[in-house]
């Protein structure tokens, strides 16, 4: 059945093992229904697609397609719109890096130079709509084995984003943690063509703008670098935002010069300032060891160059803690 | 025998021993094991049977359900007067030193002690901090040669000392020249509590103050104290005014289990006041909340009072037609720009939130609606126009997780109540 299927279409394509579950990419269950609609008209077995939507269960961009076609067919042909949908994603890849190339000549980001050099103030997330969410990831210390819990979703009209859960500073009984009770907000690393990581670059900006509302509890902005090179898991730099509490907006500006650096959660003794050229991601923690419910709003995160901050970095080296530093 | 089983006793409280001593004694509480000890060798030991062995055997906690299983925990125990407090936490701290000399098993005692810091609320006492340092013996653990200073010397405890020292930086508790003696006594100028102790001195002086909105440590309990110190944390404007509509009556004046009267306290500035005279009596305005305020780890409750957005077609705009007026001598509205000349452009790409007015804030004992009727009654007094415009309560449940959403929610929200208060019906409750 699968050759017949081969010999219709007329190409070539390679079997693949593996039957696709319902675990499958969503993307590639819509292309099965693209794909399906199309060999109609030459095959009038038309009952293919309607098993598939049986092996598929949940995938919703079949339904409205294949309502009419209700004869059952014994053999599937899913490994034909997988590799079809393989070859989609690889085009998709393509054009990305096409894309990438072409807007890098033509400029940072496909940016003309000129409006990218002069800019001094960037929104770098917004939070209108669910697709701005996709870029964050919550996690809590849950992980861990902890009691608190951290959901994130839209605000008030699609306007913002709000971050809400319940902080238990409860230890969990696994015998080597003796603290606990932490939420946590990361973006997202940013990726290019063929899911190769891609950092921002900030260097022309010196500092980093916040509009939330939060309920006076204080926070921790953490900001990761890049990893192409090094392996830099555990080190970020991180700074504290305090919230006020109230109904109104309020705007957190932190100059990248007040972030410290940390390696496994804590405060290293070499102290060096935030190189902004390939950073990578942004996070907000909530660990002030007070129970209790909390909620965070994100209006839009951005970066801007404040002319008066003149400050390179607010941390000095001490020789007690250092003596190497000041042979 | 006895007077060697006597000796065996007087050893010391080391756990092994107390183990042993625990198993050869079943049925005997465990609290009577340090009370013989300071009787001396004279006492009679309690009853064992010959074949006692010297050699620990492991302790049988399912046999002995009221017994600690922790040693030391008695002392924390006994108490006379059972209230724990700083007096009896260093009464411990002051038995477990006169056991012995040598301080056997100082290492267990302080961190059980450490844990038990919260229960006797002196866990941001600088002074217990450094009463339970001194228990360490001095001199001892001081690296006397090269060797010794190469490799750790006494690791455990040394990480006692920073398991001491751990616990005040997580409490916020600075640490004195007596700590830092006191450590260089214990452990030398160049051990690992030393080091913690001097990252201590370099890094709480610099996040000490970087709190824009600081809370105080020792917040009153008072709710209306507390109201109107939550109310004027959140006003940015410092010429707001803050009112307090109704005070909690004194539970000793009347019988009642509860007091009738929860408390009511607003704030108001003067440009809200004007905001709200001119608001036009068409539209109503909305009563919301409870949301949340953390103070500290004090959660405390607050309703605002607020107009939806005026669409931008009515939207006053300051000029000829501002029904404040158009000033020839001086500009009613300045728009300082934070830009050097023309190329300066500091102005983010992007729509921000808007919301309507805020017109006044409360913080209220109880959630209802009555309590926050009586607030906009005590709100008419100084606003007289809010007596024609319809007031609409749009109350949630007190979880204070969530803020409650105006038109346009993608979930349903927790259970609201809306209730239309008309304003005749208002004018006649005010009269009557």
């Amino acid at each position: 059945m699968a050759l017949f299927h081969k010999v219709l279409r007329g190409t070539y394509i390679l079997r693949k093992c593996s039957k696709p579950t319902s675990a499958l990419h969503p993307l590639l269950g819509i292309r099965f229904a693209d794909y399906s609609s199309s060999l109609q008209k030459p095959v009038a077995s038309p009952g293919k697609a309607s098993s598939q939507r049986k092996t598929e269960g949940g995938l919703q961009g079949h339904h409205q397609k294949e309502a009419a076609l209700d004869i059952t067919c014994p053999e599937e042909k899913p490994d034909v719109s997988f590799d079809k949908a393989i070859r989609d994603e690889a085009m998709d890849h393509f054009r990305r890096l096409k894309d990438e190339i072409v807007n890098h000549w033509k400029g940072p980001e496909g940016r003309p130079l000129q409006e990218a050099l002069l800019e001094q103030a960037k929104v770098v997330w917004q939070f209108r709509g669910k697709e701005d969410l996709d870029k964050w990831r919550v996690t809590s210390d849950k992980t861990i084995g902890g009691r608190s819990e951290v959901f994130l979703k839209m605000g008030k009209n699609n306007q913002s984003a709000l971050l809400y859960g319940t902080l238990s500073s409860e230890a969990p009984q696994d015998g080597e943690s003796a603290r606990s009770g932490y939420c946590a907000m990361i973006s997202r690393i940013p990726r290019g063509a063929f899911e190769r990581k891609l950092s921002y670059d900030w260097s022309q900006f010196n500092t980093l703008y916040l509009r939330v509302r939060g309920d006076g509890r204080p926070w921790m902005v953490n900001i990761k670098e890049d990893t192409d090179f090094l392996q830099r898991t555990n080190q970020m730099y991180s700074y504290f935002m305090f919230t006020r509490g109230g109904p109104y907006w309020q705007e957190v500006k932190i100059p990248f010069s007040k972030f410290f650096f940390s390696n496994r959660g804590r405060i290293r003794d070499v102290q060096h300032e935030l190189l902004l050229d390939k950073i990578s991601s942004i996070g907000f923690t909530l660990a002030d060891k007070v129970d209790g419910p909390f909620f965070l709003e994100i209006d839009f995160i951005g970066v801007f160059t404040d002319p008066a901050h003149t400050e390179e970095f607010a941390y000095e080296n001490s020789p007690e803690l250092n003596p190497r530093l000041f042979k | 025998m006895s007077w060697v089983q006597a000796t065996l006793l007087a050893r010391g409280l080391c756990r092994a021993w107390g183990g042993i001593c625990r198993a050869a004694l079943p049925g005997t509480s465990i609290s009577q094991v340090p009370r013989q000890l300071p009787r001396g060798l004279h006492c009679s030991a309690a009853p064992h049977s010959s074949e006692q062995s010297l050699v620990s055997s492991p302790p049988e906690p399912r046999q002995r359900p009221t017994k600690a299983l922790v040693p030391y925990e008695d002392l924390f125990g006994q108490a006379p007067s059972g209230e724990r407090d700083k007096a009896s936490f260093l009464q411990a701290v002051q038995k477990f030193g006169e056991h012995s000399v040598r301080k056997r098993g100082h290492i267990d005692f302080i961190y059980l002690a450490l844990r038990k810091m919260r229960e006797y609320g002196v866990e941001r006492d600088l002074a217990v901090y450094n009463q339970l340092l001194d228990i360490f013996p001095k001199e001892v653990f001081r690296p006397r040669n090269v060797i010794q200073r190469i490799f750790v010397h006494y690791p455990r405890q040394q990480e006692c000392g920073i398991a001491v020292l751990e616990q005040m930086e997580s409490h916020g508790v600075m640490p004195n020249k007596e700590t830092e003696f006191l450590l260089i006594q214990i452990f030398g100028r160049k051990s690992y509590p030393m080091l913690k102790l001097l990252r201590l001195k370099m890094w709480f002086p610099r996040f000490m103050n970087i709190n824009p909105f600081p809370v105080p440590r020792d917040l009153s309990q008072d709710p209306v104290e507390l109201a109107t110190f939550g109310l004027r944390h959140m006003e940015p404007d410092l010429s707001a005014r803050v009112t307090i509509y109704q005070v909690p009556l004194p539970k000793d004046s009347t019988g009642a289990a509860d007091p009738p009267q929860p408390h009511i306290v607003g704030i108001q500035s003067p440009d809200q006041q004007a905001a709200l005279a001119r608001h036009n009596p068409a539209r109503p305005i909305f009563v919301e909340g409870p949301f949340s305020l953390w103070l500290r780890n004090k959660c405390v409750y607050y309703h605002i009072l607020r107009a939806d957005l005026l669409p931008p077609e009515e939207r006053v705009r300051w000029g000829w037609h501002h029904p404040e007026g158009w000033n020839l001598y001086y500009p009613m509205q300045l728009d300082l720009e934070y830009s050097r000349s023309g190329w300066d452009d500091y102005e983010f790409d992007i729509n921000e939130v808007e919301e309507g007015p805020v017109f006044a804030m409360c913080m209220a004992g109880a959630h209802d609606q009555a309590t926050l009727a009586k607030w906009i009654q005590g709100l008419q007094e100084t606003n007289p126009t809010l007596a024609q415009i319809p007031v609409v309560f749009r109350l949630t449940r007190a979880t204070g997780e969530l803020h409650t959403s105006s038109a346009g929610l993608e979930e349903p929200p927790p259970p609201e109540d809306h209730e239309e208060d008309d304003s005749r019906q208002r004018q006649q409750q005010g009269q009557s």
